[in-house]
């Protein structure tokens, strides 16, 4: 169970995120769609502990643990999972050093081993084969030179190895083809279980032909201003958001 | 102490970010042009040549603790011949080196430099391409903590046609740890269809770390690639973050990302065991703040 209650998030000196609201049960998926400069990054970067985006009230709880008290690693460690909108480049670590890095930080976290070279090689060429992606791409240098859609498909790797409780894709389907996005939700599906829930942050509603969500909720001027099912999704790419902003 | 009155002072160009004298100790204040002093303050010059079409390796580990270590080095490097160096600086007084390198025609030299400061370490290359088509690789990575200053120094002269340089050179410093980068090239009017690229990227990890950067570019001929960029900042703290969201904690996602920035200075293709030590000394560096022992570097290739 993922919980964030009366959440307000300064960045600056200007709130962002002003009271919001949001229960997401374990093995549901939840949608967040809303217009631009909504604050739908802001939320996600503030659930996972980025610096300079400032929690100035509320809670937010994953299993009960309190987020808000934990840093970004501890937070990841405990089941959170940002998959980022603009996945960071970094020349010269190479995206196996990168997971392996992660997944053995993760683990000893749990007071776990580090997983044995052999074992984690075959974790990887069988979480990438499902993803159709190279393991020479995992010999370069993390995301440089990646496409857009390849840095998608290598957030959705990380999320497959590194099984997170709660897993929030920002903006997964900016950058991907239809074949891709395909492939992505198709992943990300797999990953959808009794005991894991997903947020998924967007702004059109294609994403949610692909992974349908339990619940649709729309963000406008930093808080939750209207919930429903998957439908809501449908009237919102037919009527805009306009009307809502308006009663909001 | 005849040759000592002759150290350069501050207000040579060449020495301005790195005080010989006040290193030295000394308080007199006579003006000297500073070109050549390394030379001067070695021992002797060894010279060498690699005839044309050989390929050589050269490591060279500087860990002494004297007070003074002056080396000076020339090298010919004959048609079509390669000369790879790698040279690895510890210690804790005066290092001081000076390279000069000639390249005829086709001839390849590529260098790495891992210089992780002293008292006053200054490791200084001068190269002079000659022949045609020429190539050059002239990488460096300086790690200065506390009280350590590393100075790379280099000038490349193209004076031949077709010559290619490639210059990468990262560094780091840590509080009241000193980088000095200088690296000129000059392209004079022959040398046309030159290609040269010189980078400097410098990552300033505390408050009270100095950075200085000195790149030139000189060009006499008008068909010609130049390019050349200098940066110095703090480390990428989007990078950080996006390591820390994955579960990997702060100090070791800052060190991955350090010897990261690090390691793509080393230039591709040196022998693998090589390549490990050079690495190896870096993650060593990181992990205590120190550099590798001198003993530890004797003779391992």
């Amino acid at each position: 169970m993922f919980e964030v209650s009366d959440l307000h998030v300064k960045v600056g000196a200007t709130e962002i995120i002003n009271g919001l609201t949001l229960r997401v049960p374990a093995g549901e998926t939840h949608a967040i769609m809303g217009p631009n400069g909504a604050g739908k990054s802001t939320l996600a970067y503030a659930l996972s502990g980025r610096d300079g985006y400032e929690v100035t009230g509320g809670a937010a709880t994953l299993n009960g643990a309190d987020l808000l008290a934990l840093s970004p690693e501890e937070r990841a460690s405990a089941g959170l999972f940002l998959s980022f909108q603009y996945p960071v480049e970094i020349p010269g670590l190479s995206a196996i050093a990168f997971l392996k890095a992660a997944l053995n930080a993760q683990r000893k976290a749990h007071s776990l081993e580090p997983m044995p070279a052999p074992e984690l090689l075959k974790l990887l060429r069988e979480k990438a084969a499902a993803l159709k992606i190279d393991m020479d791409m995992l010999k370069r240098p993390l995301n440089v030179g990646f496409s857009g859609g390849e840095k998608k498909r290598f957030e959705a790797l990380q999320m497959a190895v590194l099984q997170p409780r709660f897993a929030i894709l920002d903006e997964t389907d900016s950058g991907l083809d239809i074949d891709a996005l395909r492939i992505v939700a198709d992943n990300v599906n797999a990953l959808r279980a009794p005991d894991r829930g997903l947020l998924v942050i967007t702004h059109y509603q294609r994403l949610l032909d692909y992974i349908k969500p339990d619940r649709v909720h729309i963000l406008a001027k930093g808080r939750i201003i209207a919930s429903g099912g998957p439908e809501l999704a449908l009237e919102l790419e037919r009527d805009g958001y306009d009307k809502y902003l308006r009663a909001a | 102490m005849s040759i000592a009155a002759e150290l350069p002072t501050r207000r040579i160009e060449a020495w301005k970010y790195s005080d010989l004298r006040q290193a030295v100790g000394l308080d007199t204040h006579v003006l000297r042009d500073g070109r050549d002093i390394i030379e001067r303050l070695a021992p002797g010059t060894q010279r060498s040549t690699v005839p044309a079409g050989e390929n050589r390796l050269i490591v060279e580990r500087i860990g002494d603790d004297q007070h003074m270590d002056a080396r000076s080095y020339e090298y010919a490097l004959e048609v079509g011949a390669s000369l790879v160096r790698v040279v690895i600086q510890s210690g804790s007084n005066l290092p001081l080196s000076m390279m000069r390198v000639r390249l005829a025609a086709g001839a390849k030299f590529t260098q790495f430099v891992l210089a992780f400061g002293a008292k006053l370490a200054r490791i200084e290359t001068h190269v002079s391409v000659e022949g045609e088509g020429a190539e050059v690789t002239l990488n460096g990575a300086y790690l200065a903590g506390p009280g350590r200053h590393a100075d790379l120094t280099s000038v490349i002269e193209h004076k031949a046609p077709g010559g290619v340089t490639r210059q990468l050179i990262k560094g780091v410093a840590r509080k009241g740890g000193r980088g000095v980068f200088q690296g000129k090239i000059v392209v004079e009017r022959g040398a046309q269809k030159t290609d040269a690229r010189q980078y400097h990227r410098g990552l300033l990890l505390e408050a009270g770390a100095e950075i200085f950067a000195k790149p030139e570019l000189m060009i006499h001929a008008d068909d010609v690639q130049c390019a050349h960029g200098n940066t110095a900042g703090g480390l990428d703290e989007s990078a950080l973050f996006y390591m820390r969201s994955r579960g990997v904690p702060e100090a070791e996602a800052r060190a991955m990302l350090i010897e990261a920035f690090l390691v793509e200075a080393i230039p591709e293709g040196l022998p693998v065991e090589l390549h490990a030590e050079l690495v190896g000394a870096v993650q060593a560096w990181l992990l205590t703040g120190e550099p590798p022992a001198a003993a530890s570097l004797e003779g391992t290739i």
